[in-house]
């Protein structure tokens, strides 16, 4: 194939490129607050009939992974013993979901995780709870496991949240007896599949040997403040750096790992604590 | 391959709906978010592969757009990179690509792996071994699914879009 001179670019196509790359930009730069509007205008306008075609997808890819687990427990006992360790994985996830749905105590929603193509899904989470179910922005997400980000646009039916992986996440944070308190922050990939945490701040007095766990500490959640206390984080595993003699920060293993979650909860009402709820905190 | 003509846009047209209904009904049940093909892009590419650089970078912009506001954590970015490998895979179409189905799966693959490194570069929200990681291993396995797709749906659709392998 030789050149198609009437496809090869000329000035409108210079032209109409360079218009796109600056309104790309513009909406690069533009505030957050522009930003979420943009957001939750289009996925609950043109993008809303697609986002329910995903989310009936998704139930019904779910549905279908139940309905073969059942029909594989149903099947001989060899094919049962190989299915029964995901089969149980599964319900566990599911049963500790409701278990923490019941624990829970406040005002809350489940949703599903709809994934998305685009290299930044490391950072946000398309759920599939919006207004119509009275999701907040800054409402936390968790799992039973812990902390999984924090709602940051709504729309109709959907919803964007940003993961603790998100350069912009920062929670503040406190160990298991709640006597030392830092600044839990993400730290980057340890590996292929491997990402971790830093607790900040923490005052050099203060040692935190390694397997303690960091909860949410809630401080600031009666003033407004994002995470109330007690939601797991992760676990400490070693040391990081020490600034200057006066404090130093820990490396934190999460509790949740944002590529394994299908389903979360949704926080939609601003309580203090909530440590009962959370395994290790009752 | 030949501009369109007749029907073709309507074709054209029908193709790329499929495609992004795809996207949202189909891609749910394929295994891993980070793997599974990205229909979304595979539609962008077979457009610029039909269109002109400028037709294509306005399609690509219009697709980042979607893509921004699906996952937001770097609100532009995905514009920026969509609107870029648009226009680019129009223009070097245009210039250099043998309608080979080797070169078209090559030409899937290295769009889609560029415009995750335009939107990682863009973001600036991974850094170090994060990076190392999606561009050295996420995005060649989504590349890899994205291009054997864009393969399969320029032969299965080659007579509505006009398109003759070569040996």
């Amino acid at each position: 194939m030789g050149i198609a001179p009437e496809r090869f670019t000329g000035r409108r196509d210079t032209f109409a490129f360079l218009i796109c790359l600056l309104l790309s930009i513009m909406a690069r730069v533009a505030p957050v607050e522009v930003q979420n509007a943009v957001v939750s205008g289009v996925t609950g306008t043109i993008l809303a009939p697609f986002l329910a075609v995903q989310a009936q997808a998704t139930q019904l890819r779910e549905a279908r992974g139940a309905y073969i687990r059942l029909v594989a427990q149903r099947d001989t006992a060899a094919a049962e013993a190989t299915a029964v360790f995901p089969l149980q994985a599964e319900n566990e996830r599911l049963r500790s979901l409701l278990d923490l749905s019941g624990r829970i105590g406040i005002s809350h929603v489940g949703a599903e995780v709809l994934r998305q193509s685009s290299a930044m899904e490391g950072f946000t989470l398309m759920l599939s709870a919006g207004r119509n179910r009275r999701v907040a922005v800054m409402a936390p997400v968790v799992t039973p496991e812990g902390l999984v980000g924090v709602v940051r646009t709504v729309g109709a039916r959907t919803s964007v949240a940003i993961l603790w992986t998100h350069p912009d996440f920062r929670a503040s944070a406190m160990t298991e007896d709640g006597r030392t308190f830092g600044i839990i922050a993400p730290r980057g990939a340890e590996g292929l599949s491997t990402v971790l945490m830093e607790l900040k701040g923490v005052p050099y007095v203060d040692v935190i040997p390694n397997g303690t766990r960091i909860f949410t500490s809630g401080r600031g959640s009666n003033i407004g403040g994002v995470y109330p206390r007690g939601i797991p984080i992760g676990q400490v595993i070693s040391v990081g750096e020490q600034e200057e003699g006066w404090a130093r920060t820990y490396i934190v293993r999460p509790a949740v790992h944002p590529g394994a979650v299908t389903h979360v909860i949704i926080l939609t009402e601003s309580v203090a604590d909530v440590g009962d709820a959370f395994e290790g905190r009752r | 391959m030949k501009r369109y003509r007749g029907r073709g846009p309507l074709r054209l047209a029908a193709l790329l709906l499929f495609l992004v209904t795809l996207q949202f009904a189909v891609r749910p049940f394929l295994g891993s978010a980070r793997a599974a093909p990205d229909f979304l892009l595979v539609a962008l590419l077979v457009f610029a592969i039909q269109a002109r650089p400028g037709h294509a970078a306005i399609a690509g912009f219009l697709v980042g757009f979607v893509a921004d506001a699906l996952s937001p954590a770097a609100f532009g970015a995905g514009a920026l990179a969509h609107t870029a490998v648009g226009y680019l895979a129009a223009w070097g179409k245009a210039v250099f690509f043998a309608d080979h189905l080797l070169v078209n799966a090559g030409f899937f693959f290295v769009g889609c792996w560029v415009r995750d490194a335009l939107v990682l570069l863009v973001g600036r929200h991974a850094e170090g071994s994060a990076v190392l990681w999606q561009l050295a291993f996420w995005s060649p396995l989504l590349a890899l699914t994205t291009a054997a797709t864009g393969v399969l749906v320029l032969f299965v659709f080659r007579g509505w879009l006009r398109v003759r392998f070569s040996e």
